[in-house]
């Protein structure tokens, strides 16, 4: 019988690497997204209003709002062709902090106040789906799919002249990633009960960010190292009381400095594995 | 290939060691008796101040009560959480310190953000948490039975507030700008405000044009040029008072002085500093400056520790939600000694269920303000004060108080 | 009432500018987003601040305020990049990100959590022009942004080292062939932008009189949007991007409303960057940035 202490934790890092998938997709193609908490917050809004205002069941509203923050992510996904590295980075951020703002002005769902009336889920339910869309990267990142993918994010000039259509690859990723996302909003508000605006900011994208980066931005498996360092670390380091922060801050660094492909790679995959990958 | 295991194995290993080294005190009670409450403070992050000043509050609680031969012979023991102003570490404390380390009732979490996630949990693990500064309403009302708040609906105490406002400062227009990200804020600036200003027949000059900035916001000069040019009597300021004093500074810098009304967010020593001549009117359930014989006392001992703590600001005096949290654990300890609560593992769940019906049935507790109870949505029936902040202090104008119907005043 | 909002909107992008020119510095010759700019402004308005308390002429202050930032910008830049300046620009960024909950921690240790405030409003004295009414530091304000940009222009195009980071800003392999070496370079694009930033902060907090420790966040992320819509390569652009934004935010605030100020800044930030990516001012559209 675990303790709800940790299961209350398990659940945050569900949630944590569910968003920090939507980001390792997007990455996969070699696009940075600043901007996921907006897909997220798309996800938890759409689906609390599905469960709360007209009944729907939770399964099935995650899959519409899924459904329709993927199609956001495509429509975002087109004008994001045109821009590269950090200048994408920067409108992605841009994007999140416009759909943050808007949620703060929607008071149909509360604006300000924030949305109540959520059933509260349980953890076993949150990591079935946590599981279940890591399953499904993992196999992705076996298939043909994947190798586009890292074809695009090598050198996209020569993956057009092989013949790749960059453009699908590419949207495609940001509406695969809206959809993760959405799920991890979904969950988070129906394990929170209530959610509000503030929840769904540039601190939430940064942190999805910071799980891929810290547990290893080239393996699927990296975003669940990264998701469960980022939600355990701070409270192992209660002890440091007032400097918690601060320590967690340098620790940040000194993660990157030690190894700055992340906890996990390919290699390190690879001995776990006994063979070597490519 | 090798070192780069090593190094991996590394990064985990020194995480393992964290954990271990960092791993909590063991959860067991002792074999001595020991009575265990919890709290939630927020002592990193923007409200840093007020976890840190409530720490040491409730420090200086355990030692008077261990001081005086514990709680019914045992020995108390406040567990105080961090949960650095997020709202999911908030939710996790709970799940702690009523879960693992068995809190017969846990006091916070502060903010209202936190308060909402808070909340559910404190019915899931079936234990009492009781906040100390959540004004936004409904808060409480919503998580019944195990939630409880002491303070009082922003909507109450304006009823008093306003009608002073109006009469002391002949105020017959206002123009309303609040924080609109700020969820306690908004509400009262969008909906509580407005609809008080016309119970009492002033005009709401920017009824239909609202005014707002959002939290972390230093420039309010294009809001408070708006405000100027529409001349009102008097300026409703709905924000947390960091951000208060921006939008007060900006009306002084305009050479707008004009007598500003607010909620319970206003109080405050910092925003007595940002403009002297411009009178403040805000409600509070406690101010240092209060007389009688308990609040006195209360400011003598905490004041100077307080001070003495590093971190803290050396002119710092015990504020509202000090009072308020140091009267939530009393409360539970005084619902420990009058309902028979053992504090033995078996006895959990039943003791914590004494405590909650300690605590709805309350009437009349002695608190540092006057009589404090609570009402059916589980927020405090208490007296409050309406205060006029002018020339750096504030000063008492009128006692109210929060009755509900069907329940006996203060 | 309109003159009135376009001072308003004219300091708010003065400060604006400052910032967007102390994140350009690093992110266009280096190409690296410095998410601890924000603390470094946040830095400069505390050393500002204590200066002024300490009864120092505002001249000093402004310098201690620089100085300090500079300093910590220097640091960040021996731990915070050098490391990782073959790595993908996304790692240098995450690692400024840790400086910057670092800086945030300490400043809530050293200073608290509450706005510090001055007691008396530095260089209060008001003039008024017809309608519209400017308060001295204002006026500071607004010259010290002019002076410091012009130094900073005066620097980058005509003086050698200027020259070099030009240089690098164009092409760091063929910098380094020619003899520019990036090392020192760095350094010095840190510690000026850090400068900037910290000038920013000092004059930001007198002119406000009231700062937290979390005073950059917000400010940090429209000066990104600005770098973006004046051209992160040019300096000019910035100048004329950070009034444009402060005005735009002003006006919208005065007559929109000010609930979707941040819907309006941001969205000029993605319109420009779709329509023109190169900024107002940007030259030819090569804008294509750095491996992520």
């Amino acid at each position: 019988m675990m303790s709800t202490y940790y299961a209350g934790l398990l659940a945050d890092v569900g949630i944590l690497l569910l968003g920090a998938l939507s980001v390792y997709i997007i990455l996969a193609t070699g696009q940075l997204s600043l901007g996921n908490a907006g897909f997220m917050g798309i996800g938890a809004y759409l689906t609390s209003y599905l469960t709360v205002t007209t009944g729907i069941p939770l399964t099935l509203a995650l899959v519409i709002a899924a459904a329709a923050s993927g199609a956001t992510g495509v429509v975002v996904g087109f004008p994001a062709l045109r821009l590269k590295g950090i200048y994408l980075a920067m409108a992605t951020l841009g994007f999140g902090e416009m759909v943050r703002s808007f949620f703060l002005n929607f008071d149909a769902m509360g604006g300000a106040g924030g949305f109540h009336g959520m059933r509260h889920v349980s953890v076993a339910y949150i990591w079935t789906w946590a599981a279940a869309i890591l399953l499904l990267v993992a196999l992705l990142e076996r298939s043909q799919v994947w190798l586009e993918m890292r074809a695009v994010r090598d050198d996209e000039t020569a993956a057009g002249l092989v013949g790749l259509n960059t453009t699908t690859i590419k949207v495609g990723s940001f509406g695969f990633a809206a959809a993760v996302a959405a799920i991890a909003g979904g969950l988070f508000a129906h394990h929170h009960v209530y959610i509000e605006p503030g929840n769904f900011s540039f601190e939430r994208s940064i942190d999805f960010v910071l799980a891929v980066i810290l547990g290893g931005s080239t393996v699927g498996a990296g975003a669940l190292v990264g998701a469960l360092l980022l939600v355990m670390l701070p409270e192992y380091l209660r002890f440091l009381a007032e400097w918690r922060f601060a320590i967690f801050g340098a620790l940040l660094i000194a993660m990157l400095l030690v190894r700055r492909q992340g906890i996990l790679d390919r290699s390190l995959f690879g001995v776990f594995r006994f063979r070597r990958s490519a | 290939m090798k070192s780069s295991l090593i190094s991996a194995l590394c990064v985990a290993g020194v995480s393992a060691a964290l954990t271990t080294a960092a791993a909590g005190p063991g959860n067991a009670q002792q074999a001595d008796r020991e009575i265990v409450l919890g709290a939630i403070v927020p002592s990193s992050g923007p409200f840093a101040e007020w976890g840190r000043a409530n720490t040491v509050t409730l420090q200086m609680l355990e030692k008077q009560i261990n001081g005086t031969g514990g709680v019914n012979g045992a020995k108390l023991r406040i567990t105080i959480l961090d949960d650095a102003t997020k709202p999911a570490q908030a939710t996790n404390n709970l799940r702690k310190l009523a879960g693992d380390d068995k809190a017969l009732a846990v006091a916070g979490p502060l903010t209202s953000s936190a308060a909402e996630v808070t909340f559910p949990v404190a019915n899931e693990m079936k234990t009492v948490a009781t906040s100390q500064a959540s004004s936004k309403p409904g808060v409480a009302k919503l998580n019944r039975p195990w939630a409880f708040r002491n303070t009082i609906d922003e909507g109450v105490l304006g009823r008093t507030t306003v009608p002073y406002y109006k009469k002391s400062f002949n105020i017959k227009s206002v123009a309303i700008i609040f924080d609109a990200k700020d969820a306690t804020a908004a509400t009262v600036g969008s909906k509580i405000m407005p609809a008080l200003m016309k119970e009492n027949e002033i005009e709401v000059l920017n009824a239909n044009d609202p005014l707002s900035f959002s939290t972390g916001d230093l420039d309010v000069s294009a809001q408070v040029t708006k405000m100027k040019a529409l001349n009102p009597d008097g300026v409703v300021v709905s924000a947390d008072y960091s951000q208060a004093v921006t939008v007060i500074r900006e009306m002084k810098r305009q050479g707008m002085i004009k007598p500003v009304v607010g909620s319970t967010q206003l109080i405050s020593s910092a925003i007595l500093k940002a403009a002297p001549e411009i009178p403040i009117v805000a409600p509070a359930t406690f101010y240092a400056s209060m007389k009688g014989e308990k609040p006195e006392k209360f400011v003598d001992e905490l004041q100077p520790l307080l001070r003495k703590t590093s971190g803290l600001p050396p002119e710092i005096e015990p504020s509202m939600y000090d009072a308020n949290i140091y009267e939530i654990v009393s409360i539970y300890i005084d619902a420990i000694k009058s309902t028979g609560v053992t504090g033995k593992p078996e006895d959990i769940e039943a003791d914590r269920a004494k405590i909650r019906d300690h605590m709805a049935k309350l009437v009349g507790f002695p608190g540092l303000g006057g009589p404090i109870g609570f009402n059916d949505d589980g927020d405090a029936i208490k007296a409050f004060y309406i205060l006029q902040g002018e020339n750096g202090a504030w000063q008492s104008k009128v006692r109210g108080c929060s009755t509900a119907p069907g329940h006996p005043g203060c | 009432m309109l003159l009135q909002q376009l001072v308003n909107g004219l300091t708010l992008g003065a400060v604006y500018t400052l910032i967007a020119l102390s994140f350009s510095l690093v992110m266009g010759i280096l190409g690296v987003l410095n998410l601890a700019i924000a603390e470094l402004f946040m830095l400069g308005g505390y050393f500002g601040f204590a200066a002024i308390l300490a009864k120092l002429p505002l001249p000093v202050a402004l310098l201690a305020g620089m100085a300090g930032a500079a300093l910590v910008a220097a640091v960040i830049e021996k731990i915070g990049y050098q490391p990782f300046r073959d790595a993908p620009v996304v790692t240098p960024m995450l690692s400024t990100l840790g400086f910057s909950i670092i800086l945030q921690n300490v400043a809530t240790n050293l200073w608290g959590s509450d706005p510090l405030q001055l007691p008396d409003e530095v260089l209060a004295a008001r003039f008024t022009f017809g309608p519209v009414s400017v308060s001295a530091m204002q006026l500071v304000v607004l010259g010290a942004t002019v002076i410091l940009v012009a130094l900073l222009a005066f620097v980058v195009q005509r003086t050698s080292m200027g020259r070099a980071l030009r240089a690098i800003a164009e092409n760091r392999d063929v910098a380094r062939l020619l003899g520019v070496s990036a090392g020192p370079l760095t350094l010095v694009a840190f510690t000026l932008s850090g400068a900037l930033a910290g000038a920013a902060g000092v004059l930001v907090g007198l002119h406000y009189a009231a700062i937290t420790p979390y005073v950059g966040v917000e400010i940090g992320l429209k000066a990104i949007a600005v770098m973006v819509v004046g051209g992160t390569k040019r300096i000019w652009g910035a100048l004329i991007a950070g009034p444009l934004i402060g005005v735009a935010e002003v006006m919208t605030t005065a007559y929109g409303g000010s609930q979707i100020r941040d819907f309006v800044v941001y969205g000029l930030m993605i319109t420009i960057l779709l329509l023109r990516p190169q900024g107002l001012l940007g030259g030819a559209r090569t804008e294509q940035g750095p491996r992520v």
